[in-house]
């Protein structure tokens, strides 16, 4: 019967002096230099000299540089084209019948105008095309988080981005907008460019 | 400017949207492009695989033992990272959680695949690659050969430590092991790296 002399996650087991021998390693990779025990006792010294022993081979493996291949990245930004979520669409105003467009396209119009106005990013854009009784059945709610650059004028932030985004899922989506929430939830600052 | 055309289109006599330059996404911070993947764009999700790629292939090719493998390992895990972003909820960095998803990638195709030859585990750098003619290196030829005999656990928890510098708390959040557990793997792999390699000092 094979027996496993090696039980997977069983705890670290003392050196013949009662020191974790992981410890120990653990500070000779960080280069700590032994302490008197250490330097008297034979168990601790071997183990030291294990630990440094490894560690230029290791130093010149963690060292190499390994780059993928271009081609992985892009295979799978194709297999991510054909995996869009096809079934999130907005209903568009049209006279020559249904027309629709995909909700995250839609979403990235709306942070590209935000991005655009300087300062600001958009950060989360929620487009919601609930039908309201008696109302414009392509009206949209959207909610958007923006992050702001230090210094940017907060107070205005709001009005600013809202009359955006009225304008652009008007003029550019062909979508009358009916509600905007805005909330500003990070600042970032020049270093973050 | 990028895409300023798109956003110019006005009809009829409404004020025109207003313009500016808009950053490249490139520049866009982590948070706000894993939202924008979250909510399905495509592009902020390319963004952060091509940030993230290096070190998740540097993973992959030392758990597989073979560049080739590394490279199906990557691909099918950064699509699993597409299909599964939403699930992401920030209770690690956004690195760790990439880190968990090629892990189990990797851990998944090794156990489905067969012991490779021997004779190829000498060879994971391509032939007549830069790498492989530098490599006259026969220790770091003989660590990689132990490394890969080594248990897939032990191995993915090696590299996690020795080669990409992080902590045993991520490596735990990695692994979904605990934290004495992914101390305990480690060790167990110096010993035995430290022991086989003894010829090689």
């Amino acid at each position: 019967m094979a027996l496993n002399p090696e039980p997977a996650d069983a705890p670290v087991a003392p050196l013949a002096c009662g020191r974790d021998p992981a410890l120990l390693w653990d500070r000779a990779a960080e280069g700590v230099p032994l302490d008197a025990h250490e330097r008297a006792c034979p168990h601790c010294r071997a183990a030291h000299a294990d630990a440094r022993g490894l560690d230029a081979v290791v130093h010149r493996m963690a060292g190499q540089r390994i780059e993928p291949p271009d081609a992985v990245l892009d295979r799978v930004m194709s297999a991510v084209a054909t995996e869009l979520r096809p079934h999130e669409l907005l209903a568009l105003p049209s006279p020559h019948g249904p027309a629709r467009v995909s909700t995250a396209a839609a979403a990235a119009v709306l942070r590209r105008a935000v991005d655009g106005m300087g300062g600001l990013r958009a950060r989360s854009c929620r487009i919601d095309q609930q039908g309201v009784p008696g109302a414009d059945p392509h009206a949209v709610d959207v909610r958007i988080t923006v992050t702001a650059r230090f210094g940017v004028d907060l107070a205005s932030v709001t009005a600013r981005v809202r009359r955006l985004v009225i304008a652009a899922g008007e003029q550019v989506l062909g979508l009358p907008v009916r509600r905007v929430d805005i909330d500003v939830v990070d600042l970032f600052g020049d270093d973050e460019a | 400017m990028v895409g300023g055309g798109a956003v110019t289109a006005s009809r009829g006599a409404d004020a025109p949207v207003p313009t500016g330059p808009v950053p490249p996404r490139a520049e866009l911070d982590e948070a706000t492009l894993v939202v924008r993947a979250q909510e399905g764009d495509a592009r902020a999700f390319e963004v952060l695989a091509r940030r993230h790629q290096p070190a998740l292939y540097r993973l992959a090719v030392r758990v597989m033992g073979d560049r080739a493998e590394a490279e199906d390992a990557l691909q099918e895990a950064l699509l699993d990272a597409w299909r599964r972003i939403g699930r992401f909820r920030g209770e690690s960095a956004f690195s760790t959680w990439m880190y968990r998803v090629v892990t189990n990638r990797c851990l998944d195709m090794l156990r489905r695949r067969p012991p490779l030859p021997v004779d190829r585990v000498a060879d994971s750098a391509a032939p007549d690659s830069p790498e492989r003619s530098a490599e006259v290196d026969a220790g770091m030829v003989a660590l990689r050969r132990e490394l890969r005999s080594l248990r897939a656990e032990l191995r993915v928890c090696w590299v996690l430590r020795e080669l990409e510098g992080l902590s045993y708390a991520e490596i735990a959040q990695i692994t979904g092991a605990s934290e004495d557990a992914v101390r305990g793997r480690i060790h167990r792999a110096r010993v035995r790296l430290s022991e086989v390699m003894r010829p090689w000092r």
